[in-house]
């Protein structure tokens, strides 16, 4: 066994955190650049552009490696949001946590006081939470996009691709948008109703527009113009004369409202949690939008409260495919080959039953957790050999068991024998494997069916019906490399939604599919807590300003409740808080203070990161002036258009507010922080199972045997 | 051709601890454990140093199951430690540090193994008699008829483990749990013998941990398929239970070695399925409202069953076999066979419930002392960590009922413990040597070599340069900031004592810890007014389980002196 000891002065774990933590920082806020991870062995590389994505790439093989890459994981296992919130701060908090060893504070204090204020943090920005409810009530059926069963999105990232987008010119004509707004609040409802922006606000492309991008601005008024105002092309048309009368207004109406009120809207909601990445966040719109129909018509089903189901929405990747062919649909997709073609083509015109199969559709296939024998030996009594080898009779009585029961389609959540797949296709049946089990779930719910793991189990009560296939637009179109088309499978009211992803560039595939992730669990998450932050980094500079008023506070004997567990304890620890606790505090700021600045300098509002600190700097002053920060950022958050609240991302023409979901965040920031005081407490490495002989001799130094 | 290979003659190493080699190991062993002790204690992190997982830990049962120790000493004493874990639980570290502490200190003394032997067990008897005895002044009854004794106990042990990673207010929720938990494994009827049921920790990680709750009854994971399935079957009245302990799920892997020949178009699947299905129509004819499996249920099995309106749940797992068995009633059936009718036991309700992403069936029993404590925790190493000392904690609540004292912790016990050895050598040195033929000075010797031994392990508290001192009262234990300023108000530089029973504002007078003070006579008998003072007040006491630590104070002493009286170490080198 082999021990390291780590020197005192200098944390090698805080520091190696540290160092994982800047691959990171350019994936912070809604601006994000991509990277690619060269593999220079074999030559592959991949375009990534989260940190989820980049820790997978990153060979971490030391102690405080996996100890991020686990924390990144749990969290992101668990809400599918803030992993790089928690690896930024995870970086900017060792460091900060080095800085107060240098200044020579003890380590129980430091880690006592962090803890201390990391929570009095999370209970100030309550302060910023915005109720969410209700926002399914404006959802009439008749006003979504009704009879539409794709909604077709068009428009490229512009964070992605800027030189599209640089030439469009816009004219909004908001002078009656304006006036009623007034109307509305002097009749006490000043928080505007999205319904009523629909109708007015017009957004008319130029000329020189590309036809893709005019078509969706027209087709999809609302939301287009939301997105379009993300982008920050858009944000330097600063001379257009009607961008500026509803934003006097809203000065008037104060942030408060939001508090008070409320979200009640999903696009509102949709649009402040879409963070730049407005083309994924349509989708997650519509998929929710759609899910709701399918609740509300489902009979009885209008009493209980509407509850977004995530578990029932899939993505299919289509790479290959120009951008337009984005869309939300209910049903289940996915690919068959194209020899199948004929047989869609039959089946499509009527209700047809089917199967679903748990395991694989095979013969050697046994359930789990049945053992085979393997010394069991088939003795021939007579001369006869069997005509047919086991794999024909098994198919040739599967092939009976699925006419006798007419069935047509056999849905299998493993793998299916090609043999009995080609069989089945020549008697106009479609064996589709590898579907989800939760789709699978979503198909006996909906037709009736009951999963069985063998084929043989089947009887009557097992058989789903009314099941409709049909080709995923043209069957030509769709067509990928391998000689694979997209079908279509869905019944009357299944509660499964499938949200089509395209992407010209295959590398792009992978990106995509996470974002419209990260997109859907935001809308989740903030649905689910009926609650949301004022985003737009409006949190974090709250933190950062109460950190700095709470460092100023003198220690109060007997304030035991804001206080960490340190103040219980009878050591000398407790008693010398008040010498060190401002200077802990201050740190940890420091590290918000940095977030901040990095997230403004990434979304390019700044040209560098001193920049962005001195405007930070500047409003910090201003906040710890005012007294109470909670109420300088609400009376703010509306007055501070290329600020720090909504820099880069701002909504000029309409403000619509920016949101944060509330649990993954905090959440996120406690990771982060717990990570780094776990570091931080560890003073020595053991490694099991090594040698003495196994340790390099050079490397012997700090090392201690047993 | 066969070679023959001469053995190699063993080695015989004389006096094992005198060669510098061992006392340097002896050393590094005895730092790392020092920096864990306590709840400032620094952790450790342990991994294989080519990827595989990495853990964070301070709690010696972890420590000493990963260090590959390879010396015999080291080996002694690490094997004698992790017994007493195995036992106890909880002062783990304790015993270890003692242990080493003993070993360093009786060396310095030069006196013959059987001289220091014989005192060290003199001494050990002096302590543990006293420990017990109606007038010590260190530990507190464990009044059950309160929670306030009970919850200072756990939450001592949830604040001294820091990898926990928990803060002030989990902390408090987690203490709340635990008792919780092991409350409801008491059963009602105080017949006697009473017998404790089980607390089941049920995993659920990335979760918040404050999102951890307790259960009466049993959760069994299981898939988001079967849960869906379930759903339907809503009957909530007191139903039949089968329990199999044998595989349900039609394979017949026990055909032991060489080969079975079956003739063609035999099939033995279908004839154990048959037997199943046989089984199944048992079940049914039974009246069987719940049938729960071990291992794996064929499908058709499942199928028949849920046709009959008979739950099903298998994938039960080993660990839940137990605790099924007591909540139902029923015995395990362990064959295919048929079954005995008195092997059915009941609950009486179920439902399906959903924690973070996991589904479980939550079994209700009618009245039976098995509860689920359903932990949460970020992430694995802390969880991990978190489970082992609620554990930890549920163990000591029962070693609490059984012999219902607390020792007074956060060092004052020890501190308390050395004033009182010392003030007993000084006035009565003949009741404690008898007639063994040591001498007075040699007493006194080992006396002082044991003291400080456990007043060094009290000094291990502190991990960031702290000074400790002790009261010349109470013989408590209190901590200060190093180097104060001299001419000082004693009083305002510390609010309470170590375990929190005394404040600074009485009367007292004070001495560095490692300084040489004349003996005094600590207070015995704990009085009633200090005990209520401290329980009004906001701060709790620390306390530790006075079974574990006796037997923690006798394994570390028994450890030092067999170590103490190797002479020889043989060691086999073919």
């Amino acid at each position: 066994m082999v021990m390291a000891c780590r020197d005192k002065r200098r944390h090698v774990g805080l520091q190696q955190l540290s160092s994982f933590a800047e691959a990171g920082r350019t994936f912070l806020g809604p601006v994000k650049s991509s990277k690619f991870i060269i593999d220079e062995e074999c030559h592959e590389s991949v375009l990534i552009s989260s940190t989820v994505r980049l820790l997978e790439s990153l060979d971490m093989t030391s102690a405080v490696g996996q100890l991020l890459n686990e924390a990144v994981q749990a969290q992101n296992d668990t809400y599918r949001t803030g992993a790089t919130t928690l690896l930024f701060l995870a970086g900017v908090w060792s460091r900060a946590v080095e800085e107060c060893l240098h200044l020579g504070v003890p380590i129980s204090i430091i880690v006592s006081v962090m803890s201390e204020g990391l929570n009095s943090c999370s209970e100030e920005v309550v302060s910023l939470q915005v109720p969410v409810h209700d926002i399914f009530d404006h959802m009439d059926s008749t006003e979504a996009i009704s009879g539409l069963e794709t909604v077709s999105v068009s428009l490229c990232p512009f964070l992605q691709d800027p030189s599209d987008a640089s030439s469009i010119q816009e004219r909004h004509d908001l002078k009656d948008v304006a006036a009623q707004l007034t109307t509305y609040s002097l009749s006490g409802r000043p928080v505007k109703s999205p319904k009523f922006f629909k109708p007015q606000a017009k957004v008319e492309a130029g000329e020189n527009t590309s036809q893709t991008l005019k078509n969706s601005l027209h087709t999809d008024t609302c939301f287009r113009k939301s997105v379009l105002i993300h982008s920050r092309h858009f944000n330097r048309t600063d001379n257009n004369q009607g961008l500026r009368k509803p934003r006097r207004f809203l000065e008037q109406c104060g942030a408060t409202t939001f508090l008070t009120y409320g979200c009640h809207d999903l696009v509102e909601l949709a649009v402040g949690l879409s963070h730049g990445d407005g083309s994924s966040m349509k989708l997650v719109e519509e998929a929710v939008r759609l899910q709701y129909q399918n609740a509300c018509m489902q009979p009885g089903n209008c009493v209980v409260p509407f509850v977004f189901d995530i578990s029932r929405l899939f993505t299919f990747c289509l790479p290959g495919l120009p951008e337009t062919f984005s869309c939300v649909c209910p049903g289940y997709i996915t690919v068959v080959s194209v020899s199948s073609a004929a047989l869609i083509q039959e089946l499509q015109s009527r209700p047809i039953r089917v199967v679903l199969i748990e395991g694989d559709l095979t013969e050697s296939y046994r359930h789990l957790g049945f053992s085979k024998s393997t010394n069991i030996k088939t003795a021939l009594d007579s001369m006869k050999l069997p005509e047919d080898s086991s794999e024909e009779l098994w198919a040739n009585h599967v092939l009976q068991l699925l006419t006798q029961f007419s069935v047509n389609l056999v849905l299998v959540e493993g793998n299916a024998s090609e043999h009995l797949t080609e069989q089945c296709r020549h008697s106009r049946r479609l064996v589709v494997g590898s579907v989800n089990g939760r789709v699978i779930q979503a198909f006996a719910e909906a037709t009736g069916a009951v999963q069985v793991a063998y084929i043989t189990q089947v009887n009557e009560d097992c058989v789903g019906s009314g099941v409709s296939v049909t080709f995923w637009r043209n069957p030509l179109d769709v067509v990928d490399s391998s000689d694979r088309m997209a079908i279509l499978l869905k019944t009357e009211g299944i509660n499964l939604i499938t949200a089509v992803l395209t992407s010209p560039v295959s590398a792009q595939m992978q990106t995509k599919e996470d974002r419209f992730w990260t997109c859907a669990y935001r809308v989740y998450h903030a649905v689910k807590e009926a609650k949301v932050f004022l985003g737009g980094s409006a949190v974090e500079f709250l933190c950062l300003s109460h950190l700095h008023i709470l460092a100023e506070q003198p220690l109060q004997k007997g304030d035991h409740a804001c206080l960490g567990w340190l103040h219980d304890t009878s050591s000398w620890l407790a008693s010398s808080l008040a010498i060190y606790r401002p200077t802990v505090l201050k740190c940890l700021a420091n590290g918000w203070h940095k977030y901040l600045s990095a997230l403004l300098y990434n979304t390019a509002t700044y040209s560098s990161e001193l920049e962005a600190s001195t405007f930070i700097q500047h409003h910090l002053q201003n906040a710890i002036d005012c007294g109470s920060p909670s109420s300088y950022v609400l009376k703010e958050y509306r007055k501070l258009n290329s600020g720090i609240f909504n820099s880069g991302i701002s909504n000029k023409l309409e403000q619509t507010p920016i949101y944060d979901v509330v649990t993954p965040k905090i959440e996120a920031w406690r990771r982060a922080l717990d990570l780094v005081l776990l570091v931080l407490q560890t003073d020595s490495e053991i490694i099991t199972g090594l040698g003495r002989a196994q340790i390099n001799s050079q490397k012997l130094e700090g090392f201690l045997f047993l | 051709m066969s070679c023959l290979e001469a053995k190699k003659p063993s080695m015989c190493h004389s006096e094992p601890l005198t060669t510098e080699k061992v006392r340097a190991t002896l050393a590094v062993l005895k730092g790392v454990l020092t920096s864990c002790y306590g709840p400032f204690g620094r952790l450790k992190q342990l991994h294989n140093g080519v990827g595989g997982s990495v853990c964070t830990t301070s709690q010696s049962s972890v420590l000493l199951r990963n260090l590959s120790v390879t010396h015999p000493i080291l080996k002694i004493l690490t094997t004698s430690v992790q017994s007493h874990v195995s036992c106890f639980s909880d002062c783990g570290l304790f015993a270890a540090i003692l242990c080493c502490n003993l070993i360093e200190n009786v060396q310095k003394a030069d006196l013959t193994a059987a001289t220091t032997i014989k005192l060290n067990k003199h001494l050990l008897d002096l302590c543990t008699s006293y420990l017990r005895s109606e007038v010590c002044g260190c530990r507190i009854p464990a009044d059950f008829s309160s929670t306030h004794i009970l919850l200072c106990l756990v939450r001592s042990i949830l604040t001294s483990k820091p990898a926990c990673m928990l803060s002030r207010k989990e902390v408090d929720h987690i203490s709340a749990l635990v008792l919780r938990a092991f409350l409801l494994t008491i059963p009602e009827n105080t017949e006697d013998p009473i017998i404790l049921g089980k607390s089941v920790i049920v995993p659920l990680k990335g979760q918040r941990v404050t999102e951890s709750t307790v259960l009466p009854g049993l959760l069994i994971e299981m898939s988001e398929v079967q849960s869906m399935r379930l759903s339907p079957l809503r009957k909530s009245s007191a139903l039949k239970v089968a329990l199999f302990s044998t595989s349900l799920s039609g394979d017949f892997s026990d055909s032991g070695e060489g080969s079975v020949v079956v003739s063609y178009g035999v099939s033995l699947e279908n004839a154990v399925l048959d037997q199943l299905i046989h089984l199944g129509r048992q079940l049914v004819s039974d009246h069987v409202g719940l049938v729960l499996c071990q291992k794996v249920m064929h499908p058709s099995l499942k199928q028949f069953l849920s046709t009959h309106h008979i739950i099903a749940v298998d994938r039960v797992g080993v660990t839940l076999m137990e605790p099924l068995s007591r909540v139902t009633g029923a015995q395990p059936i362990g064959s295919l066979g048929s079954v005995s009718p008195s092997s059915y036991g009941s609950v009486k309700d179920w439902c399906s419930a959903k924690f973070g992403r996991k589904h479980f069936f939550h079994l209700i029993p009618n009245e039976a002392t098995v509860c689920s404590l359903l932990l949460c925790n970020r992430n694995d190493t802390a969880w991990d960590e978190l489970k082992l000392t609620c554990q930890t904690a549920l163990h000591v609540l029962q070693l609490t009922i059984k012999e219902p004292w607390v020792l007074l912790g956060g060092g004052c016990t020890e501190t308390h413990l050395a004033a009182y050895i010392r003030h007993m050598i000084h006035k009565e040195p003949g009741s404690i040597l008898q007639d063994d033929g040591c001498t007075q000075a040699e007493l006194h010797l080992i006396a002082e070599a044991f003291c400080s031994a456990l007043e060094s392990l009290a000094g291990s508290l502190e991990h960031d340069g702290g000074e400790i001192l002790t009261d010349m009262k109470h013989g408590h234990f209190w901590s200060v900031q190093a180097g104060p300023p001299s001419v000082v108000n004693w009083p305002d530089l510390f609010s309470r004592c170590g375990c929190g029973v005394y404040s600074s504002q009485e009367e007292l007078s004070w001495s560095v810890l490692r300084s040489t003070r004349l003996p005094f006579a600590p207070q015995t008998h704990l009085p009633h007014e200090a005990l209520e003072i401290s329980q009004q007040s906001a701060c709790s006491l620390t306390v530790d389980c006075l079974t574990a630590k006796l037997s923690g104070l006798q394994v570390a002493v028994e450890t030092a002196n067999l170590i103490l009286d190797l002479v020889y170490v043989i060691e086999d080198k073919n």
